[in-house]
């Protein structure tokens, strides 16, 4: 049997995963998808708990996920439009080559 | 009871009947109608798109494919929020038409400014 | 179904895209006529939010939004500055190549996100507003693409800003699982106990997230860098307008949905207003860069406003809500300053504003008048909501000691803020340039959001009571249990 516990710990899981990815890596793509893996780990706990509360509020989750989803790419594609505009300048994706702003 | 579910699935049949008559008929016609004579290895392979249907994976994509590809994705996810929409339209038609309709109005609005910016801005022109 | 309601956020959104879609059809040299008329707009529908009465709070949307007192102050309060920041938009767009239109189109969806925010009754709400105003943000950052720093000040952004949104979400998530309600407070009352483990979690992660946009402690690192690297207008949109959006948040989370929650968790929040005051006022007092300490100093600002929600009560709200508008109009005029002074390309140093006074006078006792209201020096308006500020805690430390080492904490941090807001009055007045630059021309728009930023400061600080009354009105709103 599959409880809502066992959906926590995969997403809790996924979410661990993504924030260490996002802490440690040095490329700038590699962070932008290990953060969309923190946000699908929130949204699959959404969705989990949607299950146990009932229509009304489960639809209400179910409906904020596609909004997550949606967020998401909006901002993966700002995110990966501005790594090529950096990288035009610099031809390297790498988040810590010579940054101009210090202090 | 069985019966019935079974017929549930006469659509899938017809498909399949069409699908396997198109191909069978597409096959036949052009084994009928096109030139006859050479036939190197080249004319019998898959056809997709004018890509290699055989090659290493990990290709790299040239940059100026991004803009439509990131279009795509956009407006492909967008459409996500049609399926809620199309679920509860029937019922809500009925008592509060203004909302449900003029709501899918607004949101299509939205999209449709963003595509005309992008078609006047030449975003889907990758040539330049 | 009261969609009535959202009329303020729904002209802002249809202005934006008004905008870009006049944009396509106008010649490049009338582009500016099309922020003359955003201008023009905005000012009609702040004039128009009047039409609206800080009755009963009124719901649309099956609850998620709110229209009560303090929604429509923080509304007015964010057409307001998004009339400033287009008028400084105008002005500094002339550096660009394109894309004048835009950008103040993309000012005004960040303006509605932030409107939509200071009504969110959901968490649903709450996140989609948030993420309208951010994800806009990460472009209007990184708008001036040949320049190296506002790239990297927006990827900086970015990345940050998707990290705290993660972590929004995810706290967000466990609230409803522990609750099984996505609701704020409904007409039953606030929902929210702290019972579960799930909860108290959620509800840190939340903060975490929220506390980015206002850039307080631990979230503080993108703000330096951001404000230094983005375009002046988005700077000063990014300091004055999604301050106040996080903090409208901040105080419908903690004060109306948790307050349980809020309350356990007071030491904490003290821990954080003290820590972001002493860091924001003493990483400011080495930079050079006057956008940089700009940034600094508004990590330290959201500190001090900070004291305004760990009192716990209404009088808290209405000092924050009276700082914000006193803030904004400072920060506001200063970032207008940096964007006129300053050459196209040239960085914002502080010894280049040598001479200002007789270059233009006019910028000159902006800039210094903005500096002595951020400083919290009397009769100005950023002297009257510190003392709010303090007057709260001050009152508070007669129960528990920890308050008093809190406001000595703070006025240590305001006494160390002198040094550096009077170094940019000296840098001005009293140190000489090192050539002589040609005099500043400013154009009429520029001037007059300028002037009426100044007005703000000056008015608002001599006679507080009318500001004071709006705020005390708005903050009567709240909910609190």
């Amino acid at each position: 049997m599959i409880t809502a516990h066992h959906y926590l710990a995969v997403a809790a899981m996924l979410f661990g995963i993504g924030l260490a990815g996002a802490l440690t890596r040095r490329n700038s793509i590699l962070v932008l998808m290990s953060i969309e893996l923190m946000l699908n780990a929130a949204n699959l706990n959404l969705v989990a708990f949607g299950r146990q509360a009932g229509w009304e509020q489960g639809s209400q989750a179910a409906l904020w996920v596609m909004c997550a989803i949606a967020i998401a790419a909006a901002e993966s594609g700002v995110g990966l439009a501005l790594i090529l505009a950096i990288y035009r300048h610099r031809r390297s994706a790498h988040l810590d080559e010579s940054p101009p702003l210090k202090g | 009871m069985v019966e019935q579910q079974i017929w549930q699935y006469a659509p899938v049949l017809i498909l399949l009947l069409v699908a396997l008559g198109l191909i069978g008929g597409m096959l036949a016609a052009s084994a009928a109608l096109g030139p006859r004579g050479r036939r190197p290895p080249i004319k019998d392979s898959a056809y997709e798109c004018g890509m290699l249907p055989v090659q290493p994976g990990g290709g790299r994509f040239a940059v100026k494919f991004h803009r439509v590809a990131m279009l795509f994705i956009l407006f492909d996810i967008a459409v996500v929020f049609l399926y809620p929409w199309a679920v509860v339209y029937r019922e809500m038609l009925a008592g509060q038409a203004p909302a449900v309709l003029g709501g899918v109005l607004v949101f299509v609005g939205v999209l449709l400014v963003g595509y005309l910016h992008a078609v006047r801005k030449g975003a889907f022109d990758w040539r330049g | 179904m009261n969609a009535i309601l959202t009329m303020p956020e729904m002209a802002v959104t249809a202005l934006a895209l008004g905008l870009l879609v006049l944009d396509l059809w106008t010649p490049a040299d009338r582009k500016g006529d099309l922020g003359i008329a955003a201008i023009g707009g905005l000012a009609l529908i702040l004039a128009g939010s009047f039409l609206f009465g800080a009755g009963a709070p009124q719901y649309a949307f099956g609850g998620m939004y709110v229209l009560d007192g303090m929604a429509l102050f923080f509304k007015r309060l964010m057409l307001g500055v998004g009339v400033v920041a287009l008028a400084a938009a105008l002005e500094y767009s002339k550096r660009f190549a394109a894309g004048t239109a835009e950008y103040c189109a993309l000012i005004l969806l960040a303006v509605s996100g932030m409107m939509w925010a200071a009504s969110a009754n959901h968490w649903a709400l709450l996140f989609v507003s948030v993420e309208l105003m951010t994800v806009t943000f990460y472009v209007l950052v990184s708008f001036e693409r040949t320049r190296m720093p506002s790239l990297e000040a927006g990827v900086k952004y970015l990345i940050l800003g998707a990290l705290a949104s993660a972590f929004l979400v995810y706290g967000v998530a466990l609230v409803f699982g522990g609750t099984g309600t996505l609701g704020f407070a409904g007409d039953s009352g606030p929902g929210l106990g702290t019972g579960s483990v799930l909860v108290r979690v959620g509800l840190a992660l939340v903060l975490a997230g929220l506390g980015f946009k206002i850039g307080m402690v631990p979230c503080q690192f993108w703000a330096p860098d951001v404000y230094q690297g983005a375009p002046a207008p988005t700077a000063a949109l990014l300091a004055a307008g999604s301050k106040a959006a996080g903090f409208a948040l901040l105080l419908r989370v903690l004060l109306e949905a948790a307050p349980d929650w809020a309350l356990e968790m007071r030491p904490v929040l003290m821990l954080i207003a003290g820590a972001s005051i002493l860091y924001g006022n003493l990483c400011a007092i080495p930079q050079r860069n006057l956008k940089r300490l700009l940034g600094y100093s508004s990590i330290a600002h959201a500190g001090y406003m900070l004291l305004g929600i760990v009192v716990l009560e209404r009088a808290g709200a209405a000092a924050i809500l009276f700082y914000l508008a006193g803030y904004a109009c400072a920060v506001l005029a200063a970032f207008l300053v940096a964007a006129l002074a300053f050459d196209p390309g040239e960085p914002e140093e502080i010894p280049a504003l040598a001479g200002l006074h007789r270059r233009s006078p006019y910028l000159a006792a902006a800039l210094a008048l903005s500096m002595i209201s951020l400083a919290g020096i009397p009769p100005l308006v950023g002297f009257f909501g510190k003392f709010l500020l303090l007057k709260g805690v001050v009152l508070a430390a007669f129960d528990s000691r920890s308050f008093g080492w809190l406001a000595g904490v703070a006025l240590a941090g305001i006494v160390t803020s002198f040094y550096y807001y009077f170094g940019v009055v000296r840098a001005i007045y009293w140190s000489a340039p090192a050539a002589e630059r040609p005099p500043i021309a400013v154009s009429r728009v520029a001037g007059a959001a300028l002037g009426a930023c100044l007005v703000g400061i000056v008015a608002a600080g001599v006679f507080p009571s009318p500001l004071l009354e709006a705020a005390r009105l708005a903050a009567g709103a709240l909910r609190i249990p």
